[in-house]
């Protein structure tokens, strides 16, 4: 029977790819889950759960900044079909071009990925949208924080939150689109501890795009981490007062705990409200700011590098004696100036010879420049170029023309020049008295407003810091990074700190440079300095610590065009640190005269007129900047 | 006498009238589920994809009427008439193609799109069997064996012309007819042993492959040293596989068409772009002209239809998601799903318990009709029987291999199911004029 076995052949070819169709089927369907699951991701919405932001608090509980939930209304754009626009559009108070641009720009940067279409809904819209977003089973409502302020200050220390922008989403996968990162200040350099970690929910939804529950009993789920508090080193109370003080001058304060390197106030003139950068308001209130003459956002106290001016005489002295080339009974005569050759270096009238503790006191240029010039023409190095080195070596070690490492980002490291840059200016040969204005601080030389304080600090601690730090501790277990506990000892031992100390406990007495802005009962040691300065006035500069034997506040004021050192500095510093060491902050000022002649003092005006001189373009109109 | 419509009514093979029935139901079924959508989901909204199946239900419930009322006979008597319009018609298309400057498949009345290729298998299975049928006509001898292949490489030529070559393809299952009428086995192994080579020379260095098969042939030689002829045969299956083998690039890039080299690499799990430079600096004979692939398109543009495919079929597990209910299918995530890629709507919807189920009735459907074939009692209506079962096999064949991942996409529709009134008219016709012919051989047995 051929015929019939040609019969089973075909019969059995059937068999056969029924056989082979039903294994693959047995695998595609049963075997290989990934397609399963690649079709349940289709399936469903992933919601992401965004996790509290640790909170800001100050070194005594007070609350800085917190978070407030904003709404944001999402959609993936491929799944945005058919549906009535002209109600959404209604509800959410825009018109349908409008709406249709959003979902376009969503669907380029991804069409299968939830974007925002409407970010932070407005309340009223908020809860109207509530209940009509069941008709629109594509959209669905994200929370996110936002930070809320409950200070107008302090603004530069705490940072500012900003989206990313593409460039940054492309390198840090974690964020997406429309998230907020911590931009500047403390809300960028702790990030990662604050920020926690994002959770999600797998929302499954069926063909109509209708949410049906949790996805697999919620298997794929994950749970945000919260983030870490943290509890700033910063005293709000002086802090406010320090922007009180400073009101109305442009400059910079900042204070530190010598023991334990916490700064307890970090101020900027002029300053900007927190609040301004929050929410809808903020790409608008950014651009502003960005815009003003006056510049508030840069942080002066960590970028600006002012020269010294007299308050460096104070490391000038340290060096020499440390150098052995100064004692403190070292005298030099002063002739109402510093006199070689043709150069001449002025100084006010006071008593001479003076020793070192005097010339410290009353700040007298010609014995600096003695000192200066007997530390760089050391005859222990072969060149004043190898002595400078050795120079800017003590200086390093006391965070000068370094970072000191604040854990605040973008710190400058104030100016410090290399022997090179001499070379260029005056010569391979070029001698002491060609930096000789360096030895009080002007010239060459920048310190930024933290290194000022540093500086003061060191001397309250007699040799060591402690990078200065804004925050006392993170998290529930209260753990501070070791970094911030950490001695640097300066190359200049312990022992010769005395007398400098002696000579800056005598500036706020009768007979120092500051004797007039003394307070009673407590002993300041402390330095002025005048800085002068291409832009006009000079800037007033104090550098101080108190009380004199068991230091608690370190600290260091710098007014732009303000004078003498003595003029607004001293007595602003001065209140700063009475305030600060009468520990329940009511004690009414011994100095109210002081007080409010700080308090009255305008000097934007004329700051602003300078500015203008310079560069005319910025003379537009100041918008004044709403809060949300 | 013969032939009152009740004989023929109890005569006619209920079974497969019942699959038929049953599958051109659950063909609309799904077709529905990948088209409706919440706001067009009335079922006989004849705007609507499913809405235009159910007219096309309609009218081929009337052809098959129309069919079963015919004389048994005028199917073997103006079969080569129908063979010639199918021609005419193949050609005209041919024609209007020229004229409108692109090739395209089918004719237009009025909001009919009147595919003739569909209806050229119907018509060469009819000239086939009138062919063989023919008294003192045997499957034996040059010139009767070569007008048996021009009966359907001519048709088979001009599908192709019209660039379907998909269409073009199913004329190859006439072999299958061929050999159960007397064409030698060998030729289908030979052609399953090319298509191996040309899988294998697109996965392997050709030259390993060469040597591959020459140590083959070499120890088969070995072995049987005194068999002269065997001998033979290994020296020419070497040396015909080795110019194979070396041919294959060249026909691979030159004759086919980028979309489908791409289709046939998808298939095989290569990635396109490695393919060409890995091949271009292999050692084969014929450099790929790298020109003539199509740049924009990636490799995942290419196997976009399959991924989607077998993710939505994926996606039924044991049970499937229940009709009407299949993520994937309501997302339209499968380009064609309605027509070609049906099969994806079964595996989403019904699982693999549900597919299972669809591809074994299908495959009895299939060997039912062949069992059929078989018994009957003329050349003519066994070979027309052969035809239909094979045109019908091969389509099934391809269509799920395609769906499944296991065959490059070929579009042709899965008979009954897919959507498409071309396509369901003529294989009713074809089934139904094979169904006639069955239940008219208990009166053949009478006239004998």
């Amino acid at each position: 029977m051929e015929r019939n076995h040609k019969l089973y052949i075909f019969q059995i070819t059937l068999g056969v790819i029924g056989l082979i169709f039903i294994v693959r089927l047995f695998f595609l369907q049963i075997v290989d889950t990934s397609n399963y699951f690649k079709a349940l991701s289709y399936g469903s919405n992933e919601v992401t759960i965004y996790p509290d932001r640790g909170t800001i608090v100050d070194r005594f509980g007070k609350l800085l900044v917190y978070n407030d939930a904003v709404y944001d209304l999402m959609a993936v754009p491929e799944k945005v079909k058919n549906f009535d626009k002209v109600r959404l559009c209604k509800v959410l108070q825009i018109d349908t071009f409008d709406f249709n641009q959003r979902i376009l720009k969503a669907g380029r940067y991804n069409k299968k990925v939830a974007s925002i279409i409407y970010k932070s809904l407005p309340i009223n819209i908020y809860s109207q949208l509530q209940e009509i977003l069941y008709d629109y089973p594509p959209f669905f409502i994200e929370t996110k924080i936002d930070r809320r302020y409950n200070i107008k200050g302090a603004a530069h220390v705490l940072g500012y939150m900003g989206e990313l922008t593409e460039k940054q989403l492309k390198a840090e996968k974690y964020y997406k689109p429309g998230d907020i990162k911590g931009m500047s200040g403390l809300e960028k350099g702790y990030e990662t501890y604050l920020r926690g970690w994002k959770g999600r929910k797998l929302v499954l939804v069926d063909k109509f795009s209708k949410q049906q529950g949790s996805l697999a009993g919620g298997k794929f789920d994950s749970v945000p981490t919260t983030g870490q508090n943290i509890i700033s080193s910063l005293d709000l109370d002086l802090q406010e007062f320090g922007e009180k003080l400073l009101a109305n001058k442009i400059g910079s304060i900042v204070a530190i705990e010598p023991q334990t390197g916490e700064v307890l106030a970090m101020v900027n003139s002029p300053n900007y409200d927190p609040n301004l950068l929050v929410g809808q308001t903020r790409s608008k209130n950014f651009g502003a700011l960005l815009m003003d003459p006056r510049k508030p956002l840069f942080n002066r106290a960590i970028k600006a590098g002012y020269p010294p001016g007299s308050t460096f005489k104070t490391i000038q002295a340290l060096i020499g004696l440390q150098e052995g080339v100064l004692h403190p009974e070292t005298r030099y005569y002063c002739s109402r100036g510093f006199h070689l050759g043709s150069l001449t270096v002025g100084c006010h009238a006071h008593g001479s010879p003076l020793n070192l503790e005097n010339s410290i006191a009353q700040s007298c240029n010609a014995y600096y420049c003695n000192v200066y010039r007997s530390i760089l023409d050391n005859p222990k190095y072969e060149s004043v170029q190898d002595a400078y080195i050795q120079w800017s070596k003590y200086l390093n070690s006391f965070g000068i023309g370094v970072k000191t490492g604040i854990d605040i980002p973008e710190e400058s490291t104030g100016i410090l020049k290399k022997p090179a840059y001499f070379e260029k200016e005056f010569g391979k040969n070029w001698r002491s008295a060609n930096v000789i204005s360096m030895s009080i601080g002007q010239g060459q030389i920048g310190l930024t407003p933290l290194q000022m304080c540093n500086l003061s600090a060191t001397i309250a601690n007699k040799g060591y810091w402690i990078t200065p730090h804004v925050v006392k501790a993170i998290g529930d277990n209260k753990w501070l990074p070791e970094e911030f506990k950490v001695k640097h000892k300066t190359m200049v031992e312990s022992r010769y700190f005395d007398s400098v100390i002696v000579g800056m406990a005598r500036v706020c007495k009768p007979g120092g440079t500051a004797g007039r802005q003394g307070i009673e009962g407590i002993e300041i040691c402390a330095k002025t300095g005048t800085a002068q300065n291409p832009h006009g006035e000079d800037h007033s500069i104090f550098i101080a610590f108190a009380p004199k034997d068991t230091p608690k506040i370190a600290i260091a004021v710098v007014v732009e065009n303000g004078g003498f050192g003595n003029t607004y500095a001293a007595p602003i510093a001065n209140l700063l640190i009475e305030r600060y060491l009468a520990l329940d902050r009511v004690v009414p000022t011994k100095r109210p005269d002081m007080l409010e002649k700080m308090l009255k003092a305008n000097l934007v005006g004329a700051a602003i007129y300078n500015l203008l001189k310079v560069d005319s373009t910025l003379l537009k109109p100041i918008i004044p900047l709403k809060a949300q | 006498m013969y032939n009152t419509r009740e004989e023929e009514k109890i005569h006619i093979d209920w079974i497969t009238v019942i699959i038929y029935i049953l599958l051109v139901a659950f063909g609309a079924l799904n077709i529905y589920s990948a088209n409706s959508t919440p706001e067009h989901s009335s079922l006989f909204d004849f705007k609507t994809e499913y809405g235009k199946q159910f007219i096309w239900i309609g009218i081929a419930a009337i052809i098959v009427f129309f069919i079963l009322l015919t004389d048994a006979n005028f199917f073997q008597f103006s079969a080569y008439g129908i063979y010639g319009i199918i021609l005419l018609l193949l050609l005209a298309l041919l024609a209007t193609g020229s004229f409108t400057a692109g090739a395209q498949a089918w004719f237009k009345i009025g909001a009919f799109k009147l595919q003739p290729s569909e209806f050229a298998k119907y018509a060469t299975a009819l000239a086939l069997a009138k062919f063989l049928g023919t008294f003192d006509i045997k499957f034996i001898g040059k010139k009767n064996i070569m007008i048996c292949f021009g009966i359907f490489i001519l048709p088979m030529a001009l599908t192709l012309l019209q660039n379907d070559t998909g269409s073009a393809l199913v004329f190859a299952c006439f072999f299958l007819v061929l050999f159960r009428e007397g064409l030698s086995g060998w030729w289908l192994v030979l052609g399953l042993y090319l298509a191996a080579i040309f899988v294998f020379t697109i996965l392997f260095p050709s030259l390993y492959l060469v040597g591959f098969i020459l140590i083959i042939c070499g120890i088969v030689a070995y072995f049987f040293k005194s068999h002269k002829q065997i001998l033979y045969m290994c020296a020419i299956i070497f040396v015909a596989s080795s110019v194979f083998i070396f041919s294959v690039d060249f026909m691979f890039s030159k004759l086919l068409q980028p979309h489908q080299q791409q289709r046939i690499l998808v298939t095989l799990n290569q990635d396109v772009s490695e393919y060409y430079k890995h091949k271009a600096t292999e050692f084969s004979l014929f450099k790929i002209d790298t020109k003539k692939k199509d740049e924009k398109k990636s490799k995942r543009d290419y196997s976009y239809n399959v991924r989607q495919s077998k993710i939505s079929i994926g996606a039924g597990r044991w049970t499937g998601n229940g009709f009407n209910n299949g993520t994937q299918t309501k997302a339209k995530l499968v380009p064609e799903q309605h027509t070609d890629f049906i099969f994806c709507t079964v595996g989403e919807e019904y699982g693999f318990l549900g597919s299972a189920l669809f591809v074994l009735t299908y495959l009895f459907f299939i060997g039912r009709l062949y069992f059929l074939a078989e018994r009957q009692k003329t050349v003519f209506s066994r070979v027309y029987g052969y035809s239909c079962a094979s045109i019908i096999f091969f389509h099934f064949f391809v269509n799920v291999g395609m769906a499944l991942g296991l065959l490059p996409v070929i579009g042709i529709p899965l008979p009954f199911m897919s959507y498409g009134g071309s396509s369901l008219f003529s294989f009713s016709m074809l089934l139904f004029t094979f169904l006639k012919l069955d239940a008219n051989r208990v009166h053949e047995i009478n006239r004998m």
